[in-house]
């Protein structure tokens, strides 16, 4: 079977849309997509090592008002946090996480070990175009 | 196949993800076609509505033959056979 697919450019450091990619990130891997994902400025302080799936730390792109109810029904329902969805996804299928060197500049963060351990390398954005040009789909979120 | 069919079936496996929303039985699924065999059938129990579409199309993908689904109270069982 002819592997497909996945270029994400992950701008988003919100706490909704990064469960959505979450979400996004498990169909691809039930399906066996190879994935890369590329972290773009806002996204980056999301995966700083004091930010992480800590939602105290994360605001929301939709409707701040609404965020405890999101958050709440997240847990009732039984959802993983984002970090948790990515964290899956990458223990079943091939998700390479890219930092943009400068997103996390602007963050505080200029090594690899200055990010949450799901990140793989620190890139520029010319690797982005090369992954998006091969990709099958591309999002942006 | 027929429900009466399916209600009778055996099963190699059954996976329980009643307590998960999507896209939590899919990837339970995902997870346990990996530890049977060829041939094998595998059951899938969820709650979620999405689930009853979401594993037929992921079956077509995968090389797998979903055999149909019993609606039980509150629940679904979705039968496959692994590719």
């Amino acid at each position: 079977m002819e592997t497909k697919k996945l270029c994400l450019a992950l701008y988003t450091g919100s706490v909704d849309k990064l469960t959505a990619a979450g979400i996004i990130l498990s169909g691809a891997a039930a399906v066996d997509m190879q994935v890369d994902i590329y972290v773009l400025l806002m996204g980056a302080r999301a995966f700083r090592k004091d930010v992480g799936d800590d939602s105290g730390k994360l605001h929301m792109a939709e409707n701040a008002s609404l965020k405890a109810e999101f958050l709440e029904s997240l847990k009732s329902l039984n959802v993983k946090t984002w970090v948790e969805f990515f964290r899956e996804a990458k223990s079943i299928t091939d998700v390479k996480i890219h930092i943009c060197g400068l997103a996390g500049k602007v963050w505080g963060g200029e090594k690899l070990g200055d990010f949450i351990d799901l990140a793989d390398d620190i890139c520029g954005i010319g690797a982005y175009i090369e992954s998006a040009q091969e990709a099958d789909v591309n999002l942006f979120i | 196949m027929l429900q009466e069919e399916l209600k009778s079936i055996q099963v190699a496996k059954t996976v329980d993800a009643r307590g998960t929303a999507c896209p939590g039985p899919l990837l339970e699924a995902k997870k346990a076609v990996g530890t049977i065999k060829s041939g094998d059938i595998m059951e899938i129990l969820s709650a979620d509505e999405g689930t009853k579409v979401d594993i037929p199309k992921w079956c077509t993908k995968q090389g797998h033959e979903y055999l149909g689904t019993v609606e039980e109270s509150g629940y679904f069982r979705i039968f496959m056979k692994k590719g």
